[in-house]
């Protein structure tokens, strides 16, 4: 196992040379700073953005953006979710909307978004859509595949209800969504960024990008991508380490 | 205290499974319920837990009683260890420190307290189960129902778990009542044998061990 993990990190290590390799070599064939950036003109841009003083503020709306948002998804996920599984009235509300939310376009949902709401509010509005029903049908899943054997148990057992739902219901919804939980998040934080570019708030990591490409400035469009790969990364790793503090893989043995 | 079963009748739409199966337990012995697979046995235990409708019949001393019962399969919950597992059934039977106390007690009289903090999935199919009939001894019950316990387990471990069983009888007895289709099991750990028919289920024959 030890063996496949040094393996595999040096793979990682070596596909990312291959990657900046390629794009030495094609930066180089191309020729032109518009098209295709080099290397030495997208740090400079990075080191420029980065150096910004609005620079945190513009992460900071994004990600607050981001954030605010998937907790807004999450929560009403959470309790539509449950409602669902007990009321088949709601359960039936709720599944044209879901199959509307999951099939429809994101550019025409945006477009709504823009013609509808606040500019400061389109990314967050956006970032949920696309969310919830990925979070809806995640907190319905775990609470329709609960084993109803360990719930016959627990009434055999005469286990109060409430104990019932915070041991056994809760659990496996939170399970069920940690599964989900990171893809969900950079899911969410590429959405804000992409409602930004359109709808072009005050501060906002989607409103800078766009900004670079009306100067034609390439480069600092790869600064950014380089920027939110970053994020996505370091929440990522922040996102392991809570797991792991919590100790929530731990029974999986 | 006197537990009956009296007179039980169940139908499954048109198919009768229990025909008029009358019997009482006696306190802190194991009465194992033999029959051939399918015949009912299941549903009967079911309707003494209360889990199951009968269509007539009476059930007496069961009313009102914490059971405590042992399923064909471990029913522990994955996410949980041995000591949460434990202590989920006793949770509102008794104050939070009794029940670590109760876990501990239970554990040590069986010489299992270093898996307290296993998680299911860590533990063999023989210690799962020894664990769900741990489980159900530490709750505070006076009855005690088995539905072939021992069913999933190979021929090692169901001897284990057999042993294990009859070493927690002898130490905390209870009003057991067991059912399987296993003679040998039967035999080995009954002191009253009743014999049902196939479907639709009767007493055939009463066997003191």
């Amino acid at each position: 196992m030890r063996k496949y993990t040094l393996k595999d990190k040096r793979l990682s290590i070596i596909s990312r040379i291959v990657l900046i390799l390629i794009w030495i070599v094609l930066s180089h064939l191309i020729d032109n700073e518009v098209i295709f950036p080099t290397i030495n003109s997208t740090i400079n841009s990075l080191i420029d953005i980065v150096k910004d003083p609005k620079f945190i503020i513009i992460i900071s709306y994004s990600l607050m953006k981001g954030l605010i948002g998937f907790f807004i998804s999450l929560i009403i996920a959470v309790i539509m979710g449950i409602l669902s599984s007990i009321f088949k009235i709601v359960y039936h509300i709720m599944a044209p909307i879901i199959n509307f939310l999951s099939s429809v376009p994101t550019m025409a949902i945006i477009i709504l978004a823009l013609i509808w709401l606040n500019n400061e509010i389109v990314p967050m509005f956006v970032g949920f859509i696309m969310v919830f029903p990925i979070l809806y049908e995640t907190v319905l899943k775990g609470i329709l595949n609960i084993d109803n054997k360990i719930i016959e148990m627990a009434q055999v057992y005469d286990v109060d209800r409430l104990i019932i739902v915070k041991d056994i219901y809760l659990p496996s919804i939170f399970i069920n969504l940690s599964h989900v939980f990171e893809s969900a998040l950079g899911l969410n934080l590429k959405m804000v960024i992409a409602g930004e570019v359109l709808a072009q708030p005050k501060y906002g990591i989607g409103s800078s990008l766009q900004l670079q490409k009306m100067y034609l400035n390439t480069s600092g469009v790869f600064a950014w991508i380089i920027i939110i790969l970053l994020i996505v990364k370091m929440i990522q790793c922040l996102l392991s380490k809570m797991k792991h503090i919590l100790g929530a893989n731990k029974w999986k043995g | 205290m006197e537990y009956k079963a009296i007179d039980i009748v169940k139908y499954y739409g048109d198919l009768k499974v229990l025909d008029g199966i009358t019997m009482d337990f006696q306190p802190n012995k194991t009465t194992c319920i033999l029959g051939p697979s399918g015949c009912g046995k299941t549903t009967f235990l079911n309707i003494i837990a209360g889990l199951t409708d009968m269509d007539s019949g009476e059930i007496i001393g069961f009313e009102n009683q914490y059971i405590s019962y042992v399923f064909q399969e471990d029913r522990l919950i994955p996410w949980k260890n041995v000591k949460e597992n434990i202590g989920f059934v006793l949770k509102g039977k008794m104050v939070e420190s009794k029940i670590e106390a109760t876990i501990d007690r239970y554990l040590k009289l069986v010489n299992l307290e270093e898996y307290k903090y296993y998680y299911p999935k860590e533990l063999s199919g023989g210690m799962r189960q020894r664990i769900s009939i741990l489980r159900a001894f530490a709750y505070p019950s006076n009855v005690l129902i088995m539905d072939e316990p021992f069913k999933s387990l190979d021929i090692n471990n169901k001897q284990i778990v057999m042993d294990f069983f009859k070493e927690l009888m002898a130490k905390k007895n209870r009003t057991c009542i067991m059912v399987t289709h296993d003679m040998e099991e039967a035999f080995t750990l009954g002191d009253r044998i009743v014999i049902l028919t196939d479907k639709p289920a009767r007493v055939k024959e009463i066997i003191e061990v």
